[in-house]
């Protein structure tokens, strides 16, 4: 069931007042009912998948806490294997065996391998980092195991946040399924504002941009490099408002019911570096790779090389995270290449700084710094839109080397899609530096606030885009 | 007004809020439905371009001959050759990107007034192809859907809560209103772009003829084929004499598209006749002929509006 769809309005008003109505004991049920009836409404056998890794963990956790010294370690690792192995079958196993296939045949050996007619269940990579994450706090003694074998399959399931996220913690997520909200009225009111917002993101802007990115993208040796540039700036805006209009509209539904998410955008735009970049952008991914991979290898506190290396795996590891392809992969290491370098020629950045003079003027420097930030991050989501890596060097090299007229196929469609990115780029701006300054969505008189939100669904109406595709995150 | 009432259910926040939310709603209904007039007023108000012509085929026809069909029929159907050789009037409403269910919506719209006396319906390969996408392209005649209760069944093949969503004032003109504000702009405009609906393209395709890749067979959409027959059903029933034309590609496919297929033997069962001239020799040789690889240009056009008339009147 997908968020901007008319099923989920429904089934998103009935679970809500049915939450409110019922006693607060029967509410883990209603939300695990509704979480698998959401679940089941894209492919309902795949939810064997999500009972098997429930059941594993659950398992596990009390294992693990039961347990003492090395058998802790030991339930640990079978939880970790039997996540990993989930992923490893559905997302990577065709994967490999399509790479090793050539390899041995190359030492004249038949692969005996078959490939395996499989769909990808929806949210996978999210749902089994959130099951791992829970294991691992078990392990590391920060979360009790949870007893309640109900309670801790939410916590994997909870609707809002199962295909795409965010991935959130036991600590945070857990004892909220304890806890009894009641109706309140400001909470539900900036809850349906934040959905809102993620399906004006969604409908008016990412599924817009996204016409004119998957016409140029999918037809990259028909195009020149101008369109093909239009085509990465587009992409890029594309899916910060595809998947932060997802996570806007997830949180947002949490908390019509008292749940708190974390944060998982904080206009990733407006970063004067990557490594900002990656504080801003997708953060409970960036922070689950943090936690439990880069700092389990030591983090920055190693030699130097060490701390590269460190760096490049995580991110080469994100980028697999995202799918089993090269392109993921590559765009994984241009975000470790850009760090790296960054964090190489840091005194030699601020030598430059100085001899051109842009430290004496910070407002310049900043949007300078702002703007290649955003130019490097469409470099690298070049790799990640691409349907190969072929076609990425291809659509580079064309970028460079061959300029022409801009492609499209009417006016209105640029102009609706230009009028998305403006409308954006104002309330974002407005959040960075003018927060509290003057707003028309949180005016003081009741007209102005609610006319304001009104015009946001008369713009969904007139611009948005009804017929759109599913989130791009859902694949991962 | 609604104040001394509002402070007084304040403490009590379920009852606040949905009294809140009902005048939100108000407030938004309010906006949709003045907005959605302004857009419908200006719509319909149009004097040129594609909203136009789609107006025009559905409200103002009155024409012999009409023309059905894609871009490929828009393009490939010369008014001047038809109206010279038949002595009869003409008006194309091909439209770009459409399918068989547009079509046959525009048919239905058009037999409520009249029954022309020729209809010529172009198809493309895979008309019948199952895509989700041709549901999509019939979102032009969501305008239409209250003022023409006879395409409402077509419209709703859209998805099952389309006239739920129609309940907006605004949500039929989606994406509509820079092409309005188009339309209105080139309405002072002494000509426009097409002719009698017609719209010629003059440039030359300058690539080598190319071998295209299609697949033999496919699923196909039962819906679509189900308004293909229905709209050979409705011109015989109209009196209406109907040819179910393939006009050119400018490349070789090696074998007939299964569409094409489908369409001959359901129109042979209602003795429609069927040309197909996807695959014809004088077409193949001559790049001069065509825009593209799937459209011919002005020219082009005329030549094979010349062979149109001369296969219906074969027919007589």
């Amino acid at each position: 069931m997908l968020f901007n769809s008319i099923e989920f309005v429904f089934f998103f008003i009935l679970v809500t007042c049915m939450y409110f109505l019922l006693p607060h004991r029967y509410r883990w049920m209603l939300l695990l009912a509704a979480s698998c009836y959401f679940y089941m409404a894209f492919v309902p056998i795949y939810i064997l998948i999500l009972g098997f890794t429930i059941i594993i963990d659950y398992i596990a956790g009390i294992l693990i806490e039961n347990a003492a010294g090395k058998k802790r370690k030991q339930y640990l690792i079978m939880s970790l294997v039997a996540n990993i192995g989930v992923l490893a079958v559905f997302k990577y196993y065709n994967f490999i065996n399509e790479n090793l296939t050539p390899l041995l045949q190359s030492v004249s050996i038949k692969n005996p391998a078959p490939f395996l007619k499989i769909l990808l269940p929806i949210g996978l990579s999210f749902h089994t980092f959130q099951a791992m994450s829970y294991t691992i706090e078990v392990y590391r003694g920060n979360q009790q195991a949870e007893r309640h074998f109900g309670i801790y399959a939410l916590y994997v399931m909870f609707y809002p946040q199962l295909v795409a996220g965010p991935i959130e913690r036991p600590q945070n997520l857990l004892p909220q399924f304890r806890q009894k909200f009641n109706f309140n009225y400001d909470r539900v009111v900036q809850g349906l504002q934040l959905m809102l917002w993620g399906i004006f993101k969604k409908l008016v802007i990412a599924d817009r941009l996204a016409i004119y990115v998957n016409a140029v993208f999918n037809n990259a040796e028909r195009h020149n490099g101008t369109t093909l540039l239009v085509a990465a700036i587009f992409f890029t805006i594309q899916i910060y408002c595809d998947f932060s209009g997802y996570s806007d509209i997830a949180i947002g539904a949490a908390k019509v019911m008292g749940f708190k998410l974390m944060t998982n955008f904080n206009r990733p735009f407006f970063s004067k570096s990557i490594a900002e970049f990656w504080k801003r952008w997708h953060i409970s991914l960036s922070t689950w790779f943090k936690d439990y991979v880069y700092l389990s290898v030591g983090g920055n506190r190693v030699a130097v090389p060490r701390w590269y290396f460190n760096l490049f795996i995580v991110f080469l590891l994100s980028g697999l995270w995202h799918g089993a392809n090269f392109t993921f992969i590559i765009w994984g290491a241009i975000n470790a290449f850009y760090l790296i370098f960054a964090i190489a020629t840091k005194k030699f950045s601020s030598k430059i700084e100085k001899f051109t003079g842009l430290s004496k003027v910070p407002k310049l420097n900043t949007a300078l710094q702002i703007l290649l930030t955003f130019s490097l991050t469409c470099f690298a989501f070049i790799f990640f839109r691409a349907n190969n890596v072929q076609a990425a060097f291809l659509i580079i090299k064309k970028i460079i080397f061959q300029h022409g007229p801009l492609f499209f196929e009417n006016a209105s469609m640029l102009l609706f899609s230009l009028m998305g990115i403006f409308f954006l780029f104002l309330a974002e701006l407005k959040k960075e530096y003018f927060d509290d300054k003057f707003s028309l969505f949180h005016h003081e008189k009741w007209l102005v606030r609610n006319l304001s939100y009104a015009m946001l669904i008369i713009i969904i109406l007139v611009a948005g885009v009804f017929d759109g595709g599913e989130f791009i995150y859902f694949q991962f | 007004m609604f104040h001394p009432f509002l402070d007084k259910i304040k403490a009590r926040p379920i009852p606040y809020f949905f009294t809140k939310l009902f005048i939100f709603l108000l407030l938004v209904f309010a906006i949709d439905f003045g907005v959605g007039q302004l857009l419908s007023y200006f719509y319909f108000k149009q004097k040129s371009g594609v909203e136009y012509r789609t107006t025009y085929s559905i409200n103002k026809t009155k024409e012999d001959i009409l023309i059905f069909g894609s871009s490929r029929a828009n393009h490939h159907y010369h008014p001047e050759i038809f109206e010279s050789r038949l002595h009869m009037s003409y008006y194309n409403a091909g439209r770009d990107g459409t399918s068989i269910i547009y079509h046959y919506a525009l048919l239905k719209g058009v037999l409520k007034r009249y029954s022309p006396k020729i209809i010529i319906l172009d198809i493309v390969n895979k008309e019948f192809q199952k895509n989700k996408d041709s549901y999509e392209k019939i979102s032009p005649l969501l305008p239409y859907y209250n003022s023409h209760p006879e395409i409402r069944s077509i419209v709703q093949l859209r998805s099952r809560y389309e006239k739920y969503k129609l309940f907006s004032k605004i949500y039929p003109f989606n994406s509509a209103i820079f092409k309005i504000a188009m339309g209105n702009a080139g309405s002072s405009k002494k000509g426009s772009s097409d002719v009698q609906g017609y719209i010629p393209f003059y440039k030359v395709w300058d690539q080598p003829i190319t071998k295209y890749i299609s697949t033999v067979t496919y699923e196909t959409d039962n819906k679509k084929i189900e308004c293909y027959e229905q709209f050979i059903k409705d011109c015989n029933k109209a009196g209406v004499k109907l040819f179910v034309f393939v006009s050119p590609y400018y490349g070789i496919s090696g074998h007939v598209d299964y569409s094409f297929l489908i369409a001959d033997s359901i129109a042979k069962k209602h003795g429609i006749p069927f040309f197909d001239y996807s695959n014809t020799e004088l077409f193949m040789s001559q790049r001069s002929y065509f825009a593209d690889i799937r459209h011919l240009n002005d020219e082009g056009a005329k030549v094979y509006s010349n062979i149109v008339i001369d296969s219906i009147l074969k027919t007589q």
